[in-house]
């Protein structure tokens, strides 16, 4: 344990001791159906970690509850050609331990960005790499030029936290990854944001303590530049069970819980004391096939892999019967999916026809590819990640062995799951997708187009998927800077996805808060619990 | 033990002194049978081992055939009525599958797990015992330091440190259930040896120049083994419970296939939302599982035990 840990330990047993039997109306706690990994704002793309880190850095732009962008620590920003930004940064910014804030910060957190060793691989460094110059005209503008044309640099630069050149020993600061961008001594890592030595941002809160498995507590930035939250002190507890969520909620330990289970909303319902919002989100629920020649965990009798033929992949589709699974598993708090994000956002199939569930014609498929007696797989999937994974995953064991495809289920925990799936170690997979940019690029340039690692392109396909004609598509939609243009193309290539079926949709999550009925919370659709949107009814 | 060694002494010494031998077992049995729980314990025991045994015959359903289950006959309370006839007596789980039936193939994994593991830890726990305490020396202490550093974990920990880095099934269960199971035989095992070694039989074997092996399988190992079999009981109880331990922290037993520690499980998150069948059910099954076999062993090392008679 570091001094910051036993200081912080140490002061809030102190203030519990003082606090206790008059819980505060300037206190919340909310338990947390995922926990966050770290306090590092840059070390793995993941919803929870986003949520948490958005309490205590900025970013310069940031998205409201509908995911459009919005001004942030940059007031303002123009487009001055296909691949040249300009930013203007807000002068009046102070980082909580009293640092002023200005462009030097921006280029060492995106240069930080590329310089982190211990993150999950691939997370926030797709807009980075295709910087090719960021200048600082003065200490509060910047310009960033780009390889690539990227209509969506706003949206992703959103999700990059600043964080304080302060943390790093370092002479001038300049956009050049070549020779560290100026720093000379080590980059900060995981743990000494954990520990919370520098954790130190621009955002309305301060990390008190985080104690991993056990909760984090948030006190209130004063230094804050924006409006002050309404709560001095917050307080998150992971708590990954919906039942003892929900019953910490009516005992009064906590004040918002995420995700109570659907089938228990009428007990909310049915209490003047509490009430909950369902909001749609933008988290698609799909099963991923591996494409190789030899896949680890599925064989048809002749030694082929059934997944490559293109009425298998059909026929999987159509044998799974997604309204059930809306209603009887998910007890209607979900969508079923027929496209990779809800229709009516950016890049979205206006009509796309609902995905049918016909087992007969399945099966005749099935006879077709010449598989009349089926074959073997085992399903992977996650039993502590999205909400009721383990039993979607097992309902969709059931459709498929009922039209022959005798599948065996195998659902572990999401760490074990994520690093295997990395491994490419499964044949067919379900995993969960939310677009943090709003936008159908999101999930068409992650997952299916074939891996280019310099492009930034298909970091995901761990299934080995290849198409041309989609890829030729889909790389012309993301340097498209017309919107009207890039949203034809992005139809066109989500069309193409769907008629080639290398990933199968089965729904789209919706996210329900429950709370008391003393407090309000509008629901977000990236699925964020913040706790600065957290308003009390008076 | 009136008997011991006298009986012993007066055979000829080449063959194996026996004594588990009739006069005592009798006595055993009827011990057994004058107490009424133990009587009522054992009648459970065999009921839930037959149940087990023939539960393809008797499950109305066969809750590991994915085709046959169907998820809109998911959490039904006991008594409902299917779509297609039968009545689910203990309701149906999130899945749609007939409780009754889950957990008659669940005690089949429970039992299987159980008893597989506690022989082969037995075994191997007696053998590895039986050569520290005659051998001695360097083999002793490497044995029974690996016995120690075994036992000084926290069972769960270890069989979860295992469990994690094999993946799960019942075969991997077991394995891990051995792993952390055998140490306990071999630190018995030694004790009790250490006592026979020098009692005259051993000495007069050694005497006629009959090899190692034999005087510790054939001398040795019958002798020593009442309080093996005393610990083997309530083992088996141990590990059924250790293996639904395991499959409840989601470790165990494939999903699919659920033992009696994962049904309490899926059930688990259902309980707060008064759908309490899912878990009540298997968790009365293992309950009265794993106490009648307790008390059966109890009884059974209060027969044998001198002291305790």
């Amino acid at each position: 344990m570091t001094p910051f840990m036993r200081r912080s330990g140490l002061f809030g047993a102190l203030a519990f001791t003082l606090l206790a039997g008059t819980a505060s109306a300037e206190e919340l706690t909310i338990a947390l159906s995922s926990e966050p990994t770290a306090v590092d704002p840059h070390y793995h793309d993941l919803s929870s970690n986003n949520a948490l880190t958005m309490h205590v850095f900025d970013a310069l732009l940031t998205t409201d509850a509908q995911q459009k962008v919005q001004p942030n620590l940059a007031t303002a920003w123009t487009n001055e050609g296909p691949t040249t930004w300009r930013f203007e940064l807000r002068d009046d910014v102070v980082f909580s331990d009293g640092t002023p804030f200005t462009a030097e910060d921006v280029i060492f957190s995106y240069c930080r960005v590329l310089n982190n060793e211990t993150a999950v691989s691939g997370s926030f460094d797709e807009a980075i790499k295709n910087m090719a110059s960021i200048e600082a005209p003065d200490d509060h503008t910047l310009v960033f030029e780009t390889n690539e044309p990227d209509p969506l640099l706003p949206i992703r630069l959103a999700q990059i936290a600043i964080i304080s050149d302060e943390i790093a020993e370092h002479g001038e600061i300049s956009f050049d990854p070549q020779s560290d961008c100026g720093v000379t001594g080590a980059w900060p890592t995981v743990n000494d944001f954990n520990d919370g030595t520098v954790a130190i941002g621009t955002g309305p809160y301060a990390i008190e303590s985080y104690v991993k498995g056990s909760g984090i507590d948030l006190v209130r930035n004063e230094r804050y530049f924006g409006e002050a939250p309404e709560w001095e002190r917050v307080s998150f507890k992971p708590v990954p069970n919906a039942g003892p969520r929900l019953a910490g909620l009516l005992s009064g330990d906590y004040d918002v819980i995420e995700n109570p289970a659907a089938r228990d909303l009428s007990r909310i319902e049915s209490s003047d004391d509490y009430e909950y919002v369902i909001t749609p989100s933008s988290r698609v629920i799909y099963l991923q096939l591996d494409m190789r020649d030899d896949s680890p965990f599925v064989e048809a009798p002749d030694g082929s892999n059934p997944f490559q033929d293109v009425r298998v992949r059909r026929a999987m589709s159509m044998a799974i019967d997604r309204e059930a699974i809306v209603e009887r598993i998910m007890d209607d708090a979900a969508a079923p999916a027929n496209q990779f994000l809800p229709a009516g956002m950016f890049g979205t199939i206006a009509d796309a026809p609902a995905l049918e569930y016909d087992p007969d014609r399945a099966r005749e498929l099935l006879a077709e590819a010449g598989y009349p007696d089926g074959f073997s797989v085992t399903f992977h999937a996650t039993n502590d990640r999205y909400i009721n994974d383990a039993q979607v995953a097992q309902a969709v064991a059931q459709f498929l062995t009922r039209i022959g495809i005798d599948t065996e289920l195998d659902a572990m925990t999401r760490s074990i799951f994520f690093s295997r799936r990395s491994g490419r170690e499964f044949s067919l997979s379900m995993g969960g997708w939310g677009s943090d940019t709003g936008e159908a690029s999101s999930f068409l340039r992650q997952w299916v187009p074939t891996t280019d690692d310099v492009a930034g392109l298909g970091g995901s396909n761990y299934g080995g998927w290849s198409d041309p004609e989609f890829d030729v598509v889909l790389r012309e939609a993301i340097a498209t800077m017309d919107d009207a243009e890039r949203e034809a193309l992005l139809q066109q290539a989500g069309a193409r996805v769907l008629e080639q079926m290398p990933y199968i949709p089965l729904h789209y999550e919706s996210t329900i808060w429950a709370f008391r009925s003393d407090l309000d919370y509008q629901g977000r659709a990236d699925q964020y619990t913040l706790a600065t949107a957290i308003t009390s009814d008076e | 033990m009136s008997q011991s060694p006298e009986p012993v002494r007066s055979e000829p010494v080449g063959l194996a002194p026996a004594i588990l031998e009739t006069p005592n077992r009798a006595r055993i049995l009827a011990r057994l049978r004058s107490r009424p729980t133990a009587r009522g314990a054992a009648i459970a025991l065999v009921i839930l081992i037959a149940a087990a045994l023939f539960a393809p015959f008797l499950a109305p359903h066969d809750p590991y055939d994915l085709a046959a289950l169907s998820i809109f006959d998911n959490r039904l309370a006991p008594g409902t009525q299917s779509m297609d006839g039968p009545v689910y007596w203990l309701g149906t789980d999130s899945q749609g599958r007939d409780m009754l039936s889950a957990i008659l193939y669940g005690l089949r994994i429970s039992l299987v797990v159980g008893l597989s593991a506690t022989a082969a830890a037995a075994t191997i726990g007696t053998l590895m015992g039986l050569l520290a305490a005659y051998v001695g020396g360097a083999v002793e202490t490497a044995i029974m330091r690996l016995v120690d550093f075994i036992l000084g974990f926290p069972t769960i920990l270890v069989a979860l440190i295992l469990l994690s880095a094999t993946g799960r099934g019942v075969d991997k269960v077991i394995l891990a259930i051995v792993i952390v199971q055998w140490a306990q035989y071999a630190r018995i095992m030694r004790g009790t040896v250490l006592v026979e070694a020098r009692k005259e039989y051993v000495e007069a074997a050694r005497n006629f120049a009959i090899p190692g092996w034999r005087i510790m399988l054939v001398h040795l190992l019958p002798n020593a083994l009442a309080p093996i079999l005393v610990v083997a009981t309530v083992q088996v109880a141990s590990a059924i419970m250790l293996e639904s331990t395991l499959s409840f922290l989601g470790v165990g037993v494939p999903i699919t296939e659920p033992s009696l520690g994962l049904l309490i499980a899926s059930g688990f998150e259902y309980l707060l939302s008064g759908e309490y069948w899912i878990s009540f059910f298997p968790g009365l099954a293992l309950v009265v599982l794993v106490f009648s076999i307790n008390l059966v062993g109890d009884r059974l090392r209060e027969s044998i035990d001198p002291r305790r008679r």
